[in-house]
């Protein structure tokens, strides 16, 4: 190795460095060797991306001319004069608060619904995970306009109670409302999660509680949810992340401009549009940096907060 | 042995002849593979792939063909002219015609004109079209025109006569109440709310004789005449003519599938007249179409005849005579426009024009009529709109319409806010 040409020059020093290396490789060759493609790939795909898209942040590029240096411009310009980044900042926030806690409580309802040892479960928990694996589609998006149209299924169905729903999709006032609850509907993985949580849980505790005389009730909320929380807080951060980059439904509910009025105009939409209706690639990427900001301090607000609600084993 | 030519062998062999003449003769070789990129639907990627397939027949050129839904195709063609992989041929439109010509993304065809692209037949104004800064950059593959499509059974149901060239806006909301006195049909309006579409607004100016944009890509409108146009949808709107905004804000990206007139909810849609046909394969209903009404009687000059798209050369492209062939072939001879039709516009080569026309069907004869008899509704035809023309028809314009529409705006506002971003928009393009 190169050691030998180097250590010519500088003895003492350079001898430790490939020694750690040596031993690392001597150690590790073939896990290194099975590293390798995901490795080249997670440089050439990932991180290599990664870095044009931060340079590119600071410049104009319209695909077709050289980019163009504009330092922090495009920051600037985001965080002073962007009535639509606060917009869809807007619009993001809200779907994600309502979402997320409405999508962990309903899979959590019907985690504890499957996890009273009823027979078939394997054939329900599949059929309660259909709808996260079609969820983020193309046709089940296309599907959610016909159900929320003016003389879709759903007024049909309010219809029978003698109500008349107005066109849910192309009203400001609900169009985010029918993109929430289709997030709600892809309650699956964290439903499988907490199914496994529930299932550490142990059961010599609810023993030790009937005994004393708990209800149901007053078990679940301080054996269930208790014992719970690190299962809930890894849902909810993985949801959260989830929440900020959703992208396809509203592509597709809202035509891809976020219609009717902005009222679907998602974070990750704006920079699509940004990025490929407006060519804007340095604006977007931007956009991208700051997203991913967004999420890391969210990320890591939840994560100084956890140890005042998670509670775990010992 | 007896030599003997039929009628078929004949006719087949002279045309083989007239496209071998056609293609230039064998002084050169011909390039083996040509890459074209266009929009469109299966409908049209269906006819285009015919006449690729003729081509390829007659010349030895193999040509690939890739497309994709207009939205999609300006990414993906933009990220191969950056990634020095442009397609030989490349459908272009009037809207980016200029962007891509400036920055030598397609190549001048002036220097085939005479030898490889024979243009003798071709229409002045459709040739015009194509200019960018004097030089010839795009072919136009149709001429077309905006037009308002009716639903013709919806009209006769409700016992109302259809609207005529001279119908102007002022007459429509007597036309709504005798439609929805004798409408049949569960919650039909009788016309779409318009007031989001770019084609629309620009005809309402052009008949105000302003425009939407300058040569230089300013405005040429000014804030009265936005807000005139909030304010004459806000009143056709509480006339009862145009469908509930709610219903309209249904149409999120100019769709066929849903327009108003797709979804049964109005019975007529501002469209384009190459439309008709596309509108008619998505309806059940026959539709016919007319003009955009007057904005009062004996204006005119809101029209034009609008190149629909153009082919256009690679500015990287290394075999751009072959290309050129192409494109002559492809507007130039009588068995490509058999195969295309008016699916693209009227064809613009009056010998391939005259060549079709006896075998169009009657939606194709009524748009070919249509867009050859706008008489005193035609005008000039626009500079090529400026680089930031997309971002306000789509969404500026459609957003300000909505909140207009679902009142969250008075069109005073909506027209302001429209004028003011609008400049917004054209200034943050010039200035990057």
């Amino acid at each position: 190795m190169t050691a030998h040409s180097i250590g010519a020059t500088n003895a003492p020093v350079v001898r430790a460095v490939p020694s750690v290396w040596r031993r690392l490789w001597d150690a590790n060759a073939g896990g290194y060797l099975f590293l390798l493609p995901w490795f080249i790939g997670f440089l050439g795909l990932t991180i290599g991306p990664m870095i044009s898209s931060l340079y590119l942040s600071f410049t104009n590029f319209d695909l077709l001319t050289p980019a163009r240096w504009v330092g922090l411009d495009n920051y600037t310009r985001i965080f002073t004069a962007d009535p639509k980044f606060a917009q869809s900042m807007r619009v993001t926030l809200f779907f994600v608060l309502f979402s997320v806690p409405l999508k962990l409580a309903f899979a959590l309802c019907i985690a504890l619904l499957l996890n009273r040892g009823m027979r078939g479960l394997p054939v329900y928990r599949a059929i309660f995970y259909l709808p996260s694996l079609l969820g983020a589609s193309v046709a089940i998006a296309v599907l959610w306009r016909q159900l929320f149209a003016g003389d879709g299924v759903v007024n049909d169905l309010l219809a029978v109670f003698g109500i008349e729903g107005p066109s849910w999709i192309s009203n400001p006032r609900y169009s985010l409302w029918t993109l929430i609850i289709l997030a709600i509907w892809q309650f699956g993985s964290p439903m499988i999660i907490f199914l496994a949580g529930l299932r550490q849980i142990p059961q010599d505790m609810y023993e030790a509680a009937s005994l004393d005389g708990a209800s149901k009730w007053r078990m679940f909320w301080k054996i269930t949810l208790p014992l719970l929380t690190p299962v809930v807080f890894f849902n909810a951060i993985i949801q959260t992340i989830e929440g900020f980059k959703s992208f396809t439904p509203a592509f597709i509910i809202s035509g891809g401009n976020g219609s009717p009025i902005n009222s679907t105009l998602f974070y990750t939409l704006y920079l699509y549009q940004e990025a490929f209706a407006f060519f804007r690639m340095g604006y977007a990427s931007a956009l991208a940096w700051i997203l991913l900001a967004i999420v890391a301090v969210f990320t890591a607000f939840s994560f100084l907060t956890s140890r005042y609600w998670v509670h775990y084993e010992q | 042995m007896t030599f003997s030519i039929g009628r078929r062998e004949f006719l087949m062999g002279s045309t083989a002849l007239a496209a071998a003449a056609a293609l230039g003769g064998p002084a050169r070789a011909a390039a083996e593979r040509m890459r074209l990129i266009f929009w469109g639907g299966q409908a049209r990627a269906d006819r285009t792939y015919g006449v690729t397939d003729l081509y390829t027949k007659a010349s030895g050129t193999a040509i690939e063909g890739d497309f994709a839904a207009f939205g999609d195709y300006w990414p993906k063609l933009a990220t191969q002219v950056a990634g020095g992989n442009s397609p030989d041929v490349i459908q272009m439109d009037y809207r980016y015609i200029v962007e891509y010509a400036t920055r030598g993304s397609i190549a001048p065809l002036d220097e085939f004109v005479g030898n490889a692209l024979d243009l003798s037949d071709f229409d002045a104004d459709q040739l015009e079209g194509g200019k960018v800064d004097g030089k010839l950059y795009g072919i136009s593959l149709g001429a077309n025109s905006a037009a308002n499509l009716l639903n013709v059974a919806a009209f006769e149901e409700a016992g109302v006569e259809l609207p005529t060239r001279d119908f102007s806006y002022a007459d429509l909301p007597a036309l709504a109440e005798k439609f929805n006195s004798g409408n049949k049909r569960a919650g039909m309006k009788v016309w779409s709310d318009n007031s989001f579409l770019e084609p629309a607004l620009e005809n309402f100016l052009r008949q105000r004789g302003k425009a939407l944009y300058t040569a230089d890509g300013q405005l040429a409108f000014d804030v009265e005449d936005a807000v005139a146009w909030f304010q004459l949808w806000a009143d056709l709107r509480a006339a009862g003519v145009t469908v509930s905004p709610e219903d309209q804000a249904l149409d999120a990206n100019d769709a066929i599938e849903t327009t108003m007139i797709t979804l049964g909810k109005a019975a007529s849609t501002y469209a384009h007249s190459n439309q008709l046909v596309g509108f008619q394969a998505a309806n059940k209903d026959p539709l016919t179409l007319i003009n955009y009404p007057r904005i009062a009687a004996g204006t005119g000059g809101g029209h034009y005849r609008k190149p629909s798209m153009f082919f256009s050369v690679g500015g990287s492209s290394t075999i751009k005579e072959d290309a050129a062939k192409f494109i002559n072939f492809f507007i130039g001879t009588a068995e490509a426009g058999a195969i295309l039709g008016v699916e693209r516009g009227i064809p613009c080569d009056a010998s391939t024009r005259a060549a079709i026309a006896p075998g169009l069907d009657a939606q194709s004869q009524a748009a070919l009529s249509y867009v050859s008899n706008l008489g005193d509704l035609l005008g000039a035809l626009p500079p090529p709109p400026p680089q930031a023309a997309g971002e306000i028809s789509n969404p500026l314009l459609r957003t300000k319409a909505q909140e207009v529409g679902f009142g969250q705006l008075t069109p005073e506002q909506g027209g302001e806010q429209f004028h003011a971003e609008a400049a917004a928009i054209l200034a943050r393009a010039k200035q990057s």
